[in-house]
């Protein structure tokens, strides 16, 4: 075991750190999604230009084939560098394209992910449903097989991006009357097709970010179906993983930012003399140098055996939460000035309402603990 | 950059869990035997951390974790870093350094206690008639030294992290050993005709078990390799691993008692050992705030 990088890992994260201090804009990243996206697309088609975009990601395709480390150490030296939240990216990069990579066919590959590294189409999810939120196998959303076209009906929430989206990974039911994770499948839908209408929905953060996507008669080529007829939830849970492993890396450096900055404003304001802040904050400072050891060990085993393991689980859910206390510590530093915050203030404040989600989406704090004691400690399914 | 064991420490790892589960069952540390201390010797696992063995602290880190998870005996701890930064060789007792006494635990047998005094590593004489009685771990015997003896003392803050570590591998042993216990406990044990683990709301404490040790044993790695590579920031990564390991161990002793319900209380079940043992833990080379807090770590 070592915790040294090599001298060529050393020289890429310098060529990193010099292209980001060069080249991070000075202009800050909006908050609504509608402003953001012209500022998404342009970040975006300046980190593919300079082959910062799918680090690895296979070449065929846009990406430049290197290393999970190397790319580790990317989101290392892009979090240090406060460089902007890739937004309304996010999921191309981070969710749909990985798993068009492992199980996309080849037509499929060669069109949409070159587009996601560019910067020139936007994803959104379409997995959660007014009456599937953690029961996520309660998908009613139907698509009507129709000669070579699925006919769709049905809704979504909860997608964020959607209004601004090209293209939405969406899992829906193909087999009339199949039941829970059978007869699913996972389709790429064209969010222009006629017959979409997006609701766009504030958050309790002032943020307009998510919406509501309805969808009535829209006909999507059979083409579109990824991984075969039937086989969504397989496709769906073959990226989760991933999700929970390395997806956060960006989080988790920024977190390591944060609580350094949190120790210095105690200190200039006098709150670390109070011995229940104080030793909140060395809790976290500990647990967040936890955090990053652990996001290694997760990789390291990636490297040693192509997958991560099972406590990336574990890597998500806490994650999530030492997220939410550091936003909480730093409510309680700013004191009443919290009182002050108005819809689109770009704050503290905003941060910890926003940062709820981090417990909820993409599976609850009490979701991921039902799978870390059923697949890690072997403890009987209760669902 | 690589954080998981390698075949090698992994064959280590197995050896040392497979020994430990045949002659040192975590139950019987409620009594150790007198004859275990041989054993352990004979085993190589007294000597190997001398600095001719040659042993890297992940490597060293891994075997303490599993030593530490059948609650072996604590003066493990002093006796390796004795070999490593002392003359001693052979059994050091483990000291405590209070305000105006040192504790000793399992001095039987043993002419000198190894411990931190102020911030560094030092080592005492052990009176012949030094009266010894059963500690709050059940493990390990515990003897008030009254006077103030001549210290000698190891002017290397290196020896006084080693020692950190090395607790801090126990500890996370610990908490896996609860974390292990209460999902078995929970798997078996039937209510409401079905394994109480069944229930979300004793899944989820089994849930927070995993991750306070999965956290502890990922920053123990770290902090190994920081000691090991001789880091500016070691110090840093082996308070943060000393202070979640304690509190894995310490949270997880507690969980599980909660989890074994009425039998849980009880002497004779095993939950009350890790619990006890942690809390011996905690007091041995502590994690300062200070060192957490400070600017640059």
């Amino acid at each position: 075991m070592d915790i040294g990088f090599s001298a060529e890992e050393m020289r890429f994260r310098e060529q990193c750190r010099d292209w980001l201090h060069a080249n991070i804009p000075a202009e800050i990243r909006p908050l609504d999604a509608a402003d953001a996206i012209d500022f998404d697309k342009h970040w975006q088609r300046q980190l593919f230009d300079a082959g910062w975009a799918g680090i690895n990601w296979p070449t065929d395709y846009g990406g430049r084939g290197l290393s999970i480390v190397q790319q580790v150490i990317w989101l290392e030296e892009y979090a240090k560098a406060h460089a902007p939240w890739i937004g309304a990216n996010f999921v191309g990069i981070n969710h749909g394209g990985p798993t068009l990579i492992l199980n996309a066919s080849e037509e499929q590959k060669a069109f949409h992910l070159p587009q996601i590294l560019k910067g020139e189409a936007i994803w959104c999810q379409g997995f959660s449903e007014p009456g599937a939120g953690s029961d996520l196998a309660g998908i009613q959303t139907r698509g009507r097989i129709d000669g070579d076209e699925l006919v769709i009906n049905g809704s979504k929430i909860w997608t964020s991006f959607a209004h601004v989206a090209d293209w939405q990974e969406l899992v829906l039911r193909t087999e009339d009357g199949s039941r829970r994770h059978a007869g699913l499948s996972w389709v790429i839908c064209d969010m222009h097709a006629p017959g979409i209408t997006i609701r766009p929905i504030r958050k309790m953060s002032g943020q307009t970010e998510f919406a509501e996507v309805f969808y009535d008669d829209v006909r999507i080529p059979l083409n579109n179906v990824v991984g075969g007829l039937g086989n969504g939830w397989k496709v769906a849970m073959s990226t989760l993983s991933f999700e929970r492993g390395t997806g956060f890396i960006a989080d988790q450096v920024k977190q390591s930012e944060e609580i350094s900055e949190l120790i210095s404003k105690a200190r200039a304001n006098g709150m670390i003399n109070n011995d229940h802040i104080a030793d909140q904050l060395a809790q976290m400072r500990a647990e967040v140098a936890a955090l990053r050891a652990m996001t290694y060990r997760n990789i390291s085993e990636v490297v040693r055996t192509g997958q991560p393991g099972p406590e990336a689980s574990i890597i998500r859910l806490f994650t999530a939460e030492l997220g939410q206390r550091l936003e909480r510590m730093a409510v309680l530093l700013l004191g009443e000035v919290i009182l002050d915050f108005a819809y689109g203030d770009d704050n503290a404040v905003h941060d910890y309402l926003r940062g709820f989600a981090s417990t909820i989406a993409g599976g609850t704090a009490q979701i991921q603990r039902d799978i870390i004691g059923e697949r890690l400690l072997g403890l009987p399914k209760s669902r | 950059m690589d954080l998981t064991p390698d075949e090698d420490q992994m064959a280590l790892q197995t050896a040392t869990n497979d020994w430990c589960r045949a002659h040192m069952p975590l139950a019987e540390a409620r009594s150790r035997p007198e004859g275990l201390w041989p054993q352990l010797e004979m085993m190589g696992w007294v000597g190997m951390t001398a600095p001719a063995m040659d042993l890297d602290h992940p490597t060293e880190a891994l075997v303490f974790a599993e030593l530490g998870r059948f609650l072996a005996p604590v003066a493990l701890l002093s006796s390796a870093v004795a070999a490593r930064w002392t003359k001693f060789d052979g059994k050091v007792a483990l000291a405590l350094a209070g305000t105006d006494n040192i504790r000793l635990f399992d001095s039987h047998n043993a002419t000198h206690a190894l411990g931190l005094f102020d911030a560094n590593i030092g080592s005492v004489n052990i009176d012949a008639d030094c009266e010894t009685r059963r500690s709050l771990d059940l493990s390990t015997s515990i003897a008030h030294l009254q006077s103030n003896p001549p210290v000698e003392t190891i002017n290397d803050p290196r020896a006084g992290l080693h020692l950190q570590l090395l607790v801090a591998a126990f500890s996370v042993g610990c908490a896996d050993a609860a974390r292990d216990m209460a999902a078995d406990y929970a798997t078996l044990r039937q209510q409401y005709d079905r394994p109480i683990g069944w229930f979300q709301s004793l899944k989820h404490i089994c849930s927070d078990m995993a991750v306070r040790a999965a956290v502890a044993r990922s920053q123990l790695y770290y902090a190994a390799c920081a000691l090991q590579a001789g880091e500016s920031d070691a110090a840093f990564h082996v308070t943060a691993a000393k202070r979640l390991a304690d509190q894995a161990a310490l949270d997880n002793g507690r969980a599980n008692i909660q989890v074994h319900g009425g039998i849980g209380m009880t002497d004779e079940a095993s939950p009350h050992l890790c619990l006890k043992r942690a809390h011996l833990l905690q007091f041995l080379a502590p994690a300062e705030s200070r060192i957490l807090l400070a600017d640059s770590p």
